[in-house]
């Protein structure tokens, strides 16, 4: 049962702090397809950082480095996000095309220059970036409580930080004045333009804040599941938030139920696959439970629910 | 002062405006911009590594069969790298086209990948391990490749007709779903131990391989033949069948389409169906044609690649034939460039985003011709009001 | 020498094709209710545009307390203390009242003693204190999604006075409010002037200038006509300098002729997407030769009707008879070949596909039969055929006669278009919702006379509207609707503008 909590917590977490940059993508009315590129580019960089600082080996720095990681990757998605935001925004492209090609590029981006810093670091032209494990930590006294204490037993670092950033940012988009625009802009940018505030502003800042969330999330995907950089990055945990959220209602709270049933379906159907001593063939039929389920709660849940007015709509000052 | 300098306009746009041309040339010519912008990208990227840009691209035409490399290995020559070209530009045509279909309609097939994995799993299970012979196995395994294809493409226009589900997350999530259903059966039942990967096929190969002809050893890819008959086929169903008026019509605004009498729910499984059974196609041409076997956990790269094709070809099925050639010369030529060059294959990705990228400003493009254009013809408009001004005046 | 708060010089804008506004100077006194008058297309709201700092002109200055600007934004705009009532209203459907008010200019709070947030419990208090000092009561925390077109204005208006707005501008305020709710809005506004503020009203409607304002200019086709003394100029004047030519304030209408019941529509109810009854057990008839004009105030169920009778949707209970067949199960497809015309509200979200040329568009209801469609194939001669006939039969203006695109032609165009396919059709019954809206008096006089053309050959029309004048000038009989039903129906002779009025409102009295 433990393993399940711990796992699930450390699937899920990552993949909630990508769904809230997809939030405020939305939110403010510019669509995000681009998640799973951002994610992807902000581990690449944050990793790379950790690399040329490093110089190629991590060694016994494993834990200030994973800090560095986590800033950088930050930075990194945000810097790659603002290609999406000049794109949709100045540039008025259709906003799902440019998420799709952003993802592409991010691929090769990250492909091409992960081979080429390993080539002046390593001096051969791998496509990994070995990081080392994130490490953990456990709660003494509280982890003793049954079932719940699991919650506080081998606590990935990220976890904590992940928890601090969300609730920031459920601050910043719902209590705040920036938030409150921000919202505006995804119903009706006119009534913000007409209230002196910078549409246009607000929805590249918004989209620069999705780049960074991602960065974070891709950043704990790498130290957790593989504790490398790698191209198996792009396993399609932005499509999962994109879900996440729109299951989610395009709120954060929802969607952070949505990413804990995600993780904890995945993290139960291991232990099950384990328990039942079953082939690995099996585990991929398990694999695909948390997809499953979405469509099943989709199904019965997708009537009531509610995109921004404003999302995708290419917002022109003098169209009236 | 101010109003002169207004009233001439920029001599280089002015060029410029007239280069890109009407609404119809903009089709080509945006395209044909966006490739010119990116090339010049990728010229700097390998300038920066200190090496020839002409060179470079000369040996992807080269590694792509379309002009001669310097020396051949035994039995090859152009026309093998050509057929070999041809190979992986088939499904990514059918592909592309699955992609159009859909867009036209105002729905976006993010699931190309699943669709094409079903549909060649498919094939693969129930024709390509039979033993039947080619005349019979080549047909049936092209038909369930349309079939399993279009079930699966239905299948996601269902859920969104019947219970609102947005197509973009149910691709998604079939995606996924399809692709560890499948690892389990191939897994179970069908691995080879050596590759990893299914075992390969027994019949029903769409290319045929290793073939003997001119004192050469070639493959050829058969299902090529079909490529462009069928992106006719999707241009003739799209411009002039009432079914295609009735999918442009849903695409462009859902309640016109209501308020015509044309039933929207019935629409969307219609074209979703038929973009899925293109996709069926691509399917079975990588699958049961370009390989010979299925890597379990794993999607092709075409179907996400294919959405790109498409918009670079302007959602436009001739327009896709040559985007689609373009992005396959490019990723198949990238292995002979980067030997000769000594520049890492990767680079060639990288090309073909940054077309894609440049591609996708096309409508940025497009908007600034026409905010041009109005600002010309407004000048002309003031310009006659003057003369007309000062005539009557003097009147 | 009077003190003026505006003044616009040799005011010119130009957009594509256009010339909005020409040479245009007028000067505004502190403290007077000004009205800019014209019609649709005359350019008065793009003038007061351009005072709000949506667009700059490309000729001209603004002065504003005698200082020469150059207003750059609405932002700009409102540190200038001027404040816009927008036609269509510019609010946050899923925010409330107060929400909407403080947006961009939110008074903070700190939670935790360190984070800053939006004080939205001080400022639904301040709001509430606003409403009650200048009569306009609203309930802060209501959200814009659940309240009515005119508490919607009153949001607006509150918008601006929260931003202590000195010269305020309402763009066509009382399109949208039934006759008792227009008295309300210029009681207000009087108030406002009283209270010292500066105002500026456009409109098209006399009766209105008449009423409330102190000066008031006319403008035609983007030039100023002149401007005049409200009280001292008659409105016939003013009407004939609004349109450039003499004016008839009839409409040429024969004596109705009833022939038998084309519809019938029994105990109709309808919900719309979220569930909600917006058409409670609605019953009527129409007969040939008869026009049937619903009246009410926007929301309140009249387009529902149209689209549940056209079969757009669907009907929860109820029977709807046309020629004495039952349709209610019918597709919208099977009800068009039954014999239903419909001129949709929204023209261009709905009537057409704005991306199809002309000839695609003006064959959107009868491209799947022959001659334009041969065993699934389209026939392009047919397309051709038919969109030449009806450009040629109908005035249809546009730029490249069949190929045009039909979002670059006008919307009085767009509107022609759809009312020749739909007539062309030949159904027994029509049905016109808000057919003239948003157009210029040339075209709506020209509807007008093709609505009253196919009453005389004998069809029935269902004719919904929100414009009260134009119920009253073309209905032979008049129902009006109110939350969903209907409430009273009476041949139009025996009613008038202001008893119809008062059933918009609700009052039940006879």
């Amino acid at each position: 049962m433990s393993s399940i909590i711990i796992q699930g917590m450390a699937f899920a977490l990552p993949l909630f702090i990508i769904a809230i940059g997809g939030i405020y993508s939305e939110r403010s009315g510019i669509t995000n397809l681009a998640l799973e590129g951002f994610l992807g580019f902000g581990a690449f960089f944050g990793a790379a950082v950790v690399m040329v600082m490093t110089g190629g080996n991590v060694g016994s720095l494993e834990i200030p480095m994973f800090f560095v990681a986590l800033i950088f990757a930050a930075i990194g998605g945000a810097l790659f996000a603002m290609l999406h935001a000049l794109l949709c925004i100045p540039f008025k492209a259709n906003q799902v095309i440019s998420g799709v090609v952003i993802n592409i590029l991010a691929v090769a981006l990250t492909a091409f220059f992960t081979s080429q810093i390993n080539t002046v670091l390593l001096g051969k032209p791998t496509n990994k970036f070995m990081l080392g494990v994130c490490h953990t930590f456990t709660v003494p006294g509280i982890s003793k409580i049954p079932v719940l204490g699991a919650f506080f037993t081998d606590v990935y670092y990220y976890i904590p930080i992940i928890i601090i950033i969300a609730l920031f940012m459920t601050y910043l988009l719902y209590r705040s004045r920036f938030g409150l625009r921000l919202r505006a802009c995804g119903d009706n940018p006119h009534a913000v333009d007409a209230a002196g505030a910078d549409v246009s502003k607000i929805r590249f800042i918004a989209v620069m804040i999705s780049g960074a969330m991602s960065g974070v999330g891709g950043i704990c995907f790498a130290y957790s599941i593989s504790s490398t950089f790698s191209p198996s990055i792009y396993a399609g945990y932005g499509f999962l938030a994109i879900a996440a959220l729109i299951f989610g209602n395009w709120k954060i709270g929802p969607t952070l139920g949505a990413c804990l049933l995600f993780g904890f379906a995945r993290s139960a159907g291991y232990k099950l696959a384990q328990i039942l001593g079953l082939s690995s063939a099996f585990s991929d039929i398990i694999m695909i439970l948390p997809y499953v389920l979405t469509l099943l709660l989709l199904v019965f849940f997708s009537s009531s629910n509610r995109a921004p007015r404003a999302l995708g709509e290419i917002y022109d000052k003098g169209k009236r | 002062m101010k109003k002169e300098k207004k009233a001439t306009i920029n001599p280089i746009n002015r060029g410029f405006l007239s280069v890109i041309g009407d609404d119809r040339r903009q089709s080509i010519s945006i395209p044909l911009f966006a490739i010119i912008l990116s090339i010049l990208a990728g010229a700097i990227v390998i300038l920066l590594f200190g090496k020839n840009p002409i060179t470079a691209f000369v040996s992807f035409l080269q590694g792509s069969g379309i002009i001669p490399k310097p020396e051949y290995a035994a039995k090859k020559s152009i026309l093998t790298d050509f057929m070999s070209m041809m190979n992986s530009l088939t499904p990514m045509i059918f592909a592309a086209l699955a992609v159009a279909v859909a867009l036209k309609t105002g729905l976006f097939n993010i699931g190309v990948s699943g669709q094409m994995l079903v549909a060649g799993f498919i094939a693969t299970i129930t024709v390509g391990y039979s033993h039947l012979p080619p005349a019979i196995a080549m047909p049936l395994v092209l038909v369930i490749g349309v079939l399993c294809g279009g079930a699966a493409g239905a299948f996601i226009g269902w859920l969104k007709h019947r219970f609102n589900i947005n197509e973009v997350v149910t691709s998604i999530m079939l995606n996924y779903i399809f692709q560890y259903v499948i690892s389990y059966f191939i897994n179970s039942y069908y691995v080879n131990p050596v590759s990893r990967q299914s075992n390969p096929i027994t019949a029903g190969r769409l290319t045929l391989v290793d073939v003997p002809a001119f004192g050469l050893k070639m493959d050829i890819p058969l299902a090529f033949l079909l490529t462009i008959p069928i992106a006719i086929l999707v241009l003739f169903l799209l411009n002039r069948t009432r079914l295609g008026y009735e999918l442009k019509i849903v695409g462009l605004n859902k309640s016109a389409a209501k308020y015509s009498g044309i039933n929207v729910g019935r629409s969307v499984v219609t074209s979703m169906a038929i973009s899925g059974a293109l996709a069926g196609l691509a399917g079975v041409t990588l699958y049961l044609g370009y390989y010979n076997s299925i890597m379990p956990r794993t999607l092709t790269a075409v179907g996400f690649d294919s959405i790109a094709v498409c918009l670079l070809g302007n959602m436009h099925p001739i327009g896709i034939l040559f985007s689609s050639l373009l992005i396959t010369i490019i990723s198949k030529g990238s292995n002979y460039m980067s030997s000769i060059m000594n520049i890492p294959q990767e680079i060639a990705q990288v090309i073909t985003g940054l077309i894609l990228l440049f591609s996708a400003c096309g409508a940025y493009i497009r908007y600034k011709v026409a905010q041009a254009r109005e600002e010309l013809s407004d000048l002309k408009l003031k310009a006659e009001q003057k003369i007309d001004g000062e005539g009557g005046e003097k009147a | 020498m009077d003190e003026y708060v505006v003044e616009m010089r040799h005011i010119t804008k130009r957009f594509p094709g256009i010339v909005a506004n020409d040479d245009v100077s007028i000067s505004v006194k502190k403290g007077e209710i000004f009205a800019l008058l014209g019609e649709n297309g005359a350019g008065k709201s793009t003038l007061m545009s351009m005072l709000f700092g949506m667009y700059e002109p490309d000729e001209g200055e603004i002065l504003i307390r005698g200082e020469k600007v150059h207003i750059t934004s609405p932002a700009h705009a409102t540190q200038l203390n001027i404040g816009m009532v927008h036609q269509h209203f510019k609010l946050v459907e899923n925010y409330t009242i107060t929400e909407n008010i403080v947006l961009g200019q939110e008074p903070r709070a700190r939670i935790l003693g360190f984070l800053p947030a939006v004080d939205i419990k001080g400022s639904d208090k301040k709001i509430s204190e606003l409403s009650k000092r200048y009569g306009l009561e609203v309930d802060p925390r209501k959200k814009i999604e659940d309240i009515n077109v005119s508490t919607r204005q009153r949001v607006e208006i509150l918008k601006m006075l929260y931003r202590e707005a000195e010269i305020l501008i309402f763009d066509e305020p009382t399109a949208v409010l039934t006759p008792q709710e227009i008295d309300f809005l210029l009681d207000i506004i009087r108030g406002l002037r009283d209270s010292g503020k500066t105002i500026i009203l456009i409109t098209h409607k006399l009766e209105e200038i008449k009423n409330v304002a102190d000066r008031c200019a006319v403008l035609c086709r983007g030039k100023l006509v002149g401007v005049m003394d409200v009280a001292s100029t008659s409105t016939k004047a003013m009407a004939n300098m609004m349109v450039g030519r003499e004016v008839s304030f009839t409409t040429d209408k024969k004596p109705a002729n009833f022939g038998k019941e084309v519809l019938n529509v029994e105990g109709l109810t309808v919900k719309n997407q979220d569930g909600l009854t917006v058409v409670k057990n609605v019953s009527f008839s129409i007969k040939k030769g008869e026009i049937f004009a619903i009246a009410g105030v926007s929301g309140n169920g009249q387009t529902e009707v149209a689209d549940a009778i056209s079969g757009l949707l669907p009907s929860s209970s109820g029977k709807i008879l046309l020629d004495g067949k039952d349709i209610t199960a019918m597709s919208v497809r099977e009800r068009t070949l039954t014999g239903i015309s419909y001129i949709p509200e929204d023209r261009q979200a709905v009537g057409l596909v704005l991306d199809f040329s002309l000839s695609d568009n003006l064959a959107l209801k009868k491209y799947f039969k022959e001659p334009f469609c041969k065993k699934g194939v389209l026939q392009e001669e047919a397309f051709d055929e038919n969109g030449k006939k009806l450009i040629e039969e109908y005035d249809i203006r546009s730029g490249q006669g069949i190929t045009t695109t039909v979002r670059s032609m006008s919307g009085g165009n767009q509107q022609k278009a759809i009312i020749a396919r739909e007539i062309e059709l030949s159904s027994e019954l029509m049905i016109f919702v808000q057919p003239t809206r948003g157009l210029d008096i040339g075209a709506i006089e020209n509807i007008h006379k093709q609505i009253l053309a196919q009453r005389d050959e004998g069809r029935a029309i269902l004719l919904i509207s929100l414009e009260l004048d134009e119920i009253i000038g073309l209905a032979d009989t008049i129902g009006v609707i109110y939350n969903g039903e209907m409430l009273n129906m009476a041949p139009a002779e025996t009613l008038t503008a202001i008893q119809v009025g008062e059933y918009m409102m609700g009052v039940k009295a006879v």
